[in-house]
């Protein structure tokens, strides 16, 4: 027997098994339960994946700029003035409390504890402090919710971004981004619900890989898409040389045919996916230029993202272009910026990182104020872990290092469904341990799904036998943060 | 046996294998039923009819029916000891169940030809047996029916006319809480506690029907607690019966209300816990116990909305508030949108998108029809119920289109930024009641449109960046709406002062050093 035709026998009986049991059944049951549901999904043309909010949506759109490498939380946000008096005295064993440290700091004789080498202040109608590395951070405190208590599972760069992301330290499962557009589809059929945006990281950063925006186990339109800055966003966007846009129009109309003759034969729900995005490709063509035109940006939005913000690939530039993004009503955008693993050197080189990412980050939230976006529109920023309290490598008044720390951190909100100037969670004395109101992971993921109005243990796939969930058998929503 | 059966009568609780076998007694009482009718059904058509069945089988017939009969007593019985029935109803049924069981043993005997010889008069007490049998049946099952079911199960559904001709009492109105229009002013135990315990337990825990012992229906039932005790323990919610087997998994046996039933809602677990907590109180008002930041949202959900300011309460902090209640325009019922009107609007390059999958309001976005213009505006008032967000930004609309979204009264969120609408098109806008969120920046609106906002009694929010309102015209708008947000943004020379930052500056009541 042909293996073709032993695909097409096993095939086509699990299909009218699968359709015959649940197909029919459920389209009556739809239409007696939610007539709303007949009309949605009959327009499944233009909108492939219509998922819809298991409640009404305070947040329509996510920005979530992810610091890789662990920005330290002792010199940002997690003012400790314990550090100082104790400053050079061995981290007390009580605290560590027989806490795994990374190879990198394990074989260390003393544990020095060092403070932060910049100063803080308090701002805004929350009282919250800040460091002097972030002045303009400083400037939107008032528009900022804070979680000072989160802490993750995963001690390394890799586990902890990919449990951050997906929900699993394992690589394999399907991205934040991913679930959101699997679940709540696309507000505007023209870009895809999830964007990815990645600015230049140095030599020796932590690299990214591209499993952190994959679908894992769902459809494949869901993957993440990047974009980058400058003329050609999207690669392999743009026609060939010599091919015009009519022509591109029916190259994809034959090929469409064949696609569906083959899927006829197959009934691999891959090859429709392949053919919405190629069609969402040839939408693109037109679409993603429109929407990353920066050309009519004024110079003085420009001087407000930095001067960074003219130049292509930097965080800055990224930022600008989430704004443009999220004025398009694109899902989820996911910027990641990398260098913030400081090991050793670290005033010095926190000092270089924060200036790249502080005046950007708060020109985004005051953009998206004044068009009216932060009203649903969450902007999320911070990092896979924290940084410990002591100090690794050798401590001096001027330099110091500091070692990765899961136990806690911190991350800021801005934007719809949080309650502005609010500081969450609380630190023991020496940034170490959660005191006061955790926040796991699971947890945190939990909140922003319930923001986007989806119910975190609903929103599942099945997939080899069991249903996942982005916060697996976990999470729980963080309501008193909530407005 | 029997012996061990009276034992356990005596006894405190049933031994498990009495009730297992007492469960079955549903089960076995249907097969007397079927075995009787049968008999009696036969023997009609012997009378009536020359050639049928002949007497043997209905002997035979008549013989299973008293066996089943009698084992559906003994199982019956088992039944019976496991309590929570109504006790009147349950010994008629009984007698009325031994009953059919007897004249079935009495019309087989007497039908089997071997009796039939010793006791000559037997012919004569046949048929009365067998019909005395069937009448005990019929009543029998009757009221085994109403002691599962309840007594008003069977005419629950009753048509008037048949009520007045059967003599049953009109239809008991269904169980209606007194409803809450202020809640700091509501009753505890009769406007909150009470109507949950109606709606989830007192179907079971009744005059009629006490399940272990326990009736929910009065106060002091409630008090009364069941076979083992109180049920709570005033002032301590996580010591009290009620509550605990409420929080049980819902495959446990213990778990209230049973597996299969309409399960209680966290929110009124809570509402319960917390009257507990407050000593079970049932002649006191909101207002007069303390109201904990965990139960004020669930209290101010009971009305829709409303802010909780109980008397002796605990100040509100907002830090551990929950969220709060979400608006009315978003939460109501409303009919579902006609699917022509929606393929209309989708023609017009609207993006029609549903706010949830529970409800059918809709958010209609022009992300992708910059052309939508005036005439199509037309479209909008048909779906005037669902539409509750509306983004019409950077669209070539004017204040035409203005006329029409006038129309939708159910909006919350309107987007008209960067579009040629005018301080005349805002005018039209104030019959818009229920607007929450509106976005004017990059239009040419002036402090004269401003003054018409002010009558937008629900407006949150309104952006005005890049418009023509001027310091002034803000001023003035702020004192007529002290509560309205009223975002502006930032502008050359802000931005130039905006970047130079490099170090926070200590302004002035701002931030203050360490």
């Amino acid at each position: 027997m042909d293996i073709q035709d032993q695909i097409h026998d096993q095939l086509s009986r699990r299909n009218f098994l699968g359709q015959a049991s649940a197909g029919l059944g459920t389209i009556a049951l739809a239409s007696l339960l939610n007539p709303v549901n007949l009309f949605a999904g009959t327009s499944a043309s233009d909108n492939p994946t219509v998922g819809k909010p298991h409640f009404p949506p305070k947040v329509k759109r996510v920005i979530y700029l992810f610091q890789s490498g662990a920005p330290s939380q002792l010199e940002l946000f997690d003012y400790k003035p314990k550090l100082e008096a104790m400053w050079g005295q061995d981290l007390p064993a009580s605290v560590r409390n027989g806490q795994r440290l990374t190879g990198m700091s394990a074989g260390q004789s003393r544990f020095p504890l060092a403070a932060s080498k910049y100063k803080f202040s308090q701002y805004g109608p929350g009282q919250m402090w800040i460091s002097e590395l972030l002045p303009h951070t400083a400037r939107i405190a008032g528009d900022l919710t804070f979680i000072r208590s989160l802490h993750t599972e995963a001690i390394n760069h890799d586990p902890a971004i990919t449990f951050f992301q997906t929900g699993s330290q394992q690589a394999g499962r399907p991205s934040f981004g991913s679930w959101v557009s699997y679940g709540l589809g696309s507000d505007n059929q023209n870009l895809p619900a999830f964007v990815v945006l990645l600015s230049k990281g140095r030599d020796g950063d932590q690299p990214l890989y591209a499993k952190l925006w994959s679908n894992g186990f769902l459809p494949s339109v869901h993957q993440g898409v990047v974009f980058r800055s400058g003329p050609d966003p999207v690669y392999y966007l743009n026609n060939p040389p010599g091919v015009d846009k009519s022509s591109r129009r029916r190259m994809l109309d034959y090929l469409g045919k064949l696609h569906h003759e083959q899927f006829k034969r197959v009934l691999d729900p891959e090859i429709n996916s392949r053919m919405a995005q190629y069609e969402m490709a040839y939408r693109m063509q037109a679409s993603v230029p429109e929407t990353l035109d920066i050309s009519k940006e004024p110079d003085y939005i420009f001087d407000m993202y930095g001067p960074e913000s003219r130049k292509p690939g930097t965080f800055a530039a990224n930022c600008l272009l989430a704004r443009k993004l999220v004025e398009k009503d694109v899902k989820f955008v996911q910027l990641y910026h990398q260098g913030w693993d400081q090991h050793g050197n670290l005033p010095n080189d926190i000092k270089t990182q924060a200036k790249s990412v502080d005046q950007a980050s708060a020109a985004l939230v005051m953009d998206l104020k004044q068009r009216g976006l932060l009203d649903d529109t969450l902007v999320i920023w911070g990092g896979e872990f924290g940084r410990g309290a002591y100090s690794q490598g050798k401590l001096t008044r001027d330099n110091y290092g500091r070692d990765h720390h899961p136990r806690a951190f911190s991350v800021w909100m801005a934007g719809a469904g949080v309650k502005k100037g609010m500081v969450y969670g609380e630190t023991d004395d020496f940034g170490y341990n959660v005191v006061n109101e955790p926040v796991h992971v699971h947890d945190f993921q939990a909140t922003i799904l319930h923001l986007l109005g989806v119910d975190h243990e609903k929103l599942t796939f099945k997939s080899q036998g069991r249903r996942y969930r982005l916060t697996d058998v976990h999470g729980k929503v963080v309501k008193p943060i909530l407005v | 046996m029997i012996r061990l059966i009276l034992a356990q009568a005596s006894g405190a609780a049933p031994a498990d294998w009495v009730l297992f076998f007492g469960h079955f007694h549903p089960l076995i009482v249907h097969l007397p039923i079927g075995f009787l009718l049968i008999a009696g059904l036969l023997e009609l058509d012997r009378l009536t009819r020359r050639n049928s069945v002949s007497s043997h089988t209905i002997t035979l017939i008549l013989f299973w029916s008293a066996v089943s009969a009698t084992m559906a007593c003994i199982a019956g019985y088992m039944l019976s000891l496991g309590g929570g029935y109504e006790a009147d109803t349950l010994n008629t049924h009984k007698w009325e169940g031994i009953g059919v069981a007897v004249f079935a043993w009495i019309a087989w005997a007497v039908k089997s030809e071997n009796l039939d010889r010793i006791i000559p008069f037997a012919q004569v007490v046949y048929l009365p047996a067998l019909g005395i049998s069937l009448l005990l049946l019929l009543a029998a099952g009757h009221l085994g029916g109403n002691l599962t079911h309840g007594s008003d199960y069977l005419t629950q559904y009753m048509p008037p006319p048949l009520r007045t001709l059967a003599g049953v009492p009109p239809k008991a109105p269904v169980f209606k809480a007194e409803p809450i229009t202020d809640v700091n002013q509501a009753m505890v135990y009769q406007q909150i506690v009470n109507p949950i315990l109606q709606t989830r337990c007192v179907q079971c825990h009744n005059a009629r029907k006490s399940k272990g012992g326990l009736r929910m229906d009065t106060p002091d039932m409630l008090q009364k607690g069941w076979e083992d005790g109180p049920v709570f323990v005033a002032g301590k919610a996580t010591a009290s019966e009620l509550i605990k087997v409420c929080l049980l998994p819902e495959d446990d046996d213990h778990h209230m209300p049973p597996k299969g039933k309409t399960q209680l809602q966290e929110e009124q677990i809570a509402l319960l816990t917390w009257w507990i907590d407050q000593g079970a109180p049932f002649n006191k008002k909101v207002s007069e116990l303390k109201v904990n930041d965990a139960i004020r949202p669930v209290l101010a959900s009971l009305t829709g909305g409303g802010p909780v300011e109980a008397g002796t309460a605990v100040a509100a902090t907002s830090r551990t508030d929950g969220p709060a209640p979400m608006s009315p325009m978003l939460t109501m019922k409303v009919p579902a949108a006609n699917p022509t009107v929606i393929e209309e609007l989708r023609k017009a390059g609207l993006l029609v998108l549903p706010l949830s999958k529970e409800q059918n309001q809709l958010e209609v976005s022009a992300v992708n029809a910059r052309n939508f213009n005036d005439t199509q505006a037309a479209l909008l008032p048909k779906v005037s119920n669902q539409l509750v967000w509306l983004k019409l930004g950077d669209t070539d609309i004017s204040d035409a289109a203005l006329a029409q979204v006038a129309k939708l009264k159910n909006l919350q969120k309107l987007h008209l930024e960067q579009t040629n609408v005018t301080d005349a098109g805002l005018k039209q806008l104030k019959g818009l009641t229920n607007l929450e969120y509106l976005n004017l920046y990059g239009t040419a609106v002036t402090d004269a449109g401003l003054a018409d906002l002010a009558a937008l009694k629900n407006l949150k929010t309104v952006y005005l960046w890049q418009t023509r309102v001027t310091e002034q015209g803000l001023a003035a708008l702020k004192k007529n709406r002290p509560d309205l947000d009223v975002i502006g943004g930032i502008n050359e020379q802000e931005v130039a002062a905006f970047s130079k930052a490099s170090l926070p500056e200590t302004k002035e009541g701002e931030p203050k050093k360490n």
